[in-house]
């Protein structure tokens, strides 16, 4: 690189920079959008909170939407992860009268009341990971928590080539998903694998990989057959994948599950687990905005559309509700495309 | 008289909970013949690492009459802190480096508990609360929030190291790692604190009757502060041990354990209101709690039934000392009125 190109790229930097703190100043001060953002239809997604590996995915995807669609669609997000503070910026967009609102809540109830207004004020809302959001034209939800858990099993058989003891692992007896995905894998495995036994029950990890780890290494020791580990909390296939290599069993004992491959990396890389799956936010982030911009075009989506996103060419339509099935499965191979 | 020390000795709390453990791992190899071996115990003795750590920390405090359940936040945010701190710099750091600057953190947010339950004299179970709280979400806001996995290579390789490795049972490795010595050196510390030192015997004064200790002259306030940093130093230790346990820092592990820690301190003898405990009943009410928690899914006990198991057993194991001491002083006494 020439120094003189470093200069240019320098000042344009600067330029994007200035840019941002004047775009944040306008958001931050709930002011009215600009003449340029009115003639394209704003379409705002409100985020969990920003800066975290997860949603600076999510941004990308819909930064990549905006660039194909040439639609005015960015990305906020709070520093907090703090259900008020979504509130607030929702509120702030709707006195700004956005187009759209594409919201991934942090406490769903509490945002009923504001979508209900940005409702009322003729905005489109659309919700991810809100399936039980009244107030919304739409909720996209990945995938279906049967057909995501039914999923994993059926990597988890074949791994284990159908037959063998199996135990399942989940954050907490509570966990509403958890137990969804985890319930349909044994069920699936009943119906289509009946060589293969559950054993120990539902096992609780706290969401801590020490504890996952503690409970594999009892599980090792009680069934010392044990052929395979399905994981439901991110830390939960990391543990399992550290007893099992303490104990030595690399070679005897497979391990799938939900988890991320900055969290599972290591692990995905040694072998010790053999795949990991979960939900490409870019593509979430992305998807949003179609349905979206589908609802200001006065379409409604219906079950087998086609959303043009990998993972959403063919949709189930319950209510409101979007599923898609847009797992990403992760092995050491393709690991290196994920970088959260 | 021989007889009467004997059965005193059996009616202390540490006979007891020693007892218990036994009899409770009786009842497992029952279930599961392969249980009894020395593998078991290895393993065991990994699993209430970190347990066993936090637990002589609380300990102290509890012998001071004292409550602490802030340390498990003081714990991650040491860890976590350490190692962004030190992955942030990027400077090669010893692993004695990392054991020595969580232990410093710890130290530090010790010190706030100490100064606002020895110095300002507020209670200390409201104060823990509240830095339990504080401390956790200043890690969350201020320090981060992602899992550190890529973590220093000597770090890795401390981890890998193993003081002890046999074959259990049915042949799967059991190892003991190196981290264990944390563990050994925290229990050497404390128990020279609390047996041979002026401040030992301040802590169990004070936990004893505060307006006694006061009044031998023994400076409460200026105790109280040391306890805390003492055991925010302690908790400092457990985070990093935890760390190197598992490979990986990850600022929403530890927050959430704190009961089960209290536990084991109350197992092993300690009593809420202060004045007794000792480490040898600590440490065996760490490996109870943690022989509890890990060995029932090896009798075959479902999850569900699991958390029943161990409420039974924390009660049975808290109230029995208690009720045979009852029982001993009720004895004492009447003996007293036949003579």
């Amino acid at each position: 690189m020439t120094p003189n190109k470093g200069r240019e790229n320098m000042a344009g930097k600067f330029r994007t920079a200035l840019l941002g703190a004047l775009a944040a100043t306008a958001i931050a001060g709930g002011m009215v959008g600009t003449a340029g953002a009115q003639d394209k239809k704003e379409m705002v997604t409100v985020v969990k909170l920003s800066g975290i590996a997860w949603f600076n995915r999510m941004e990308e995807g819909v930064k990549e939407y905006a660039e194909a669609t040439g639609n005015n669609a960015t990305q906020v997000g709070a520093a907090t992860a703090d259900a008020a503070l979504q509130v607030q910026l929702i509120e702030d967009l709707i006195a700004r009268g956005v187009a759209a609102i594409n919201v991934v809540p942090n406490s769903p109830q509490a945002l009923e009341p504001v979508l209900k207004r940005a409702l009322d004020n003729k905005i489109v809302v659309v919700g991810h990971e809100g399936a039980t959001l009244q107030n919304v034209t739409y909720d996209l939800e990945a995938f279906d928590n049967k057909a995501y858990g039914e999923h994993l099993m059926e990597a988890l058989a074949q791994k284990m080539g159908g037959e063998g003891e199996y135990a399942v692992l989940v954050g907490y007896l509570t966990s509403v998903t958890h137990n969804e995905w985890v319930d349909a894998a044994i069920a699936y495995q009943k119906d289509k694998y009946p060589k293969m036994t559950l054993v120990g029950g539902k096992l609780e990890s706290a969401e801590q990989q020490q504890q996952a780890n503690a409970k594999v290494r009892e599980l090792l020791r009680t069934y010392p057959n044990l052929k395979g580990i399905q994981g439901s909390a991110g830390e939960d296939v990391v543990g399992a994948a550290l007893a099992v290599e303490e104990a030595g069993l690399n070679d005897q004992v497979s391990i799938v599950g939900t988890s991320l491959p900055s969290v599972a990396g290591a692990y995905l890389e040694t072998g010790d687990i053999d795949m990991i799956s979960f939900w490409d936010p870019a593509k979430a982030g992305y998807a949003m905005n179609v349905v979206a911009a589908k609802a200001l075009a006065g379409e409604t989506v219906k079950s087998d559309d086609d959303l043009g996103v990998e993972g959403y060419e063919k949709v189930r339509v319950d209510g409101k509700v979007i599923y898609g099935q847009a797992w990403v499965d992760v092995t050491a191979e393709n690991m290196d495309e994920y970088d959260f | 008289m021989p007889m009467r020390r004997f059965t005193n000795a059996l009616a202390s709390p540490q006979a007891v909970v020693l007892a218990a453990a036994i009899l409770f791992a009786l009842v497992i190899a029952a279930f599961n013949p392969g249980f009894l071996s020395l593998a078991t115990l290895v393993d065991l003795l990994r699993n209430s690492l970190v347990t066993g750590i936090f637990a002589l920390g609380v300990l102290i405090v509890l012998a001071s009459g004292g409550i602490d359940v802030s340390f498990t936040a003081i714990g991650a945010f040491a860890m976590y802190a350490t190692m962004s701190l030190v992955m942030g710099l990027d400077v090669p750091m010893p692993i004695l480096g990392f054991f020595v600057l969580s232990a410093l953190i710890g130290a530090l947010l010790g010190l706030v508990n100490g100064v606002l339950i020895g110095g300002l004299g507020l209670p200390t179970l409201i104060v823990t609360l509240g830095t339990l709280s504080l401390f956790r979400g200043a890690l969350l806001t201020f320090v981060g929030t992602t899992y550190i996995t890529n973590v220093p290579r000597n770090v890795i390789s401390f981890a890998r190291t193993m003081i002890l490795r046999l074959e259990n049972a049915v042949g799967q490795l059991v190892s003991l790692p190196l981290s264990f010595v944390v563990l050994v050196l925290v229990t050497l510390f404390v128990a020279f604190l609390m047996n041979l030192t002026r401040f030992g015997r301040s802590i169990y004064a004070i936990g004893g009757s505060e307006e006694g200790a006061r009044r031998i002259g023994i400076d409460v306030a200026r105790v109280k502060v040391w306890i805390y940093v003492i055991a925010g130093t302690i908790a400092g230790l457990a985070g990093m041990t935890h760390m190197t346990l598992s490979r990986m820092a990850n600022p929403f592990d530890l927050v959430g354990t704190e009961l089960n820690v209290i536990a084991a301190v109350v197992l092993g003898g300690a009593r809420i209101t202060g004045g007794h405990g000792t480490v040898t009943g600590t440490l065996l009410g760490a490996l109870v709690i943690t022989l509890i928690n890990t060995s029932l899914l090896s009798a075959g006990v479902p999850s569900y039934w699991q958390k029943v198991v161990v409420g039974i057993l924390i009660v049975l194991g808290t109230g029995l000392p208690i009720l045979i001491d009852r029982f001993a002083k009720h004895r004492e006494r009447l003996a007293r009125a036949a003579v």
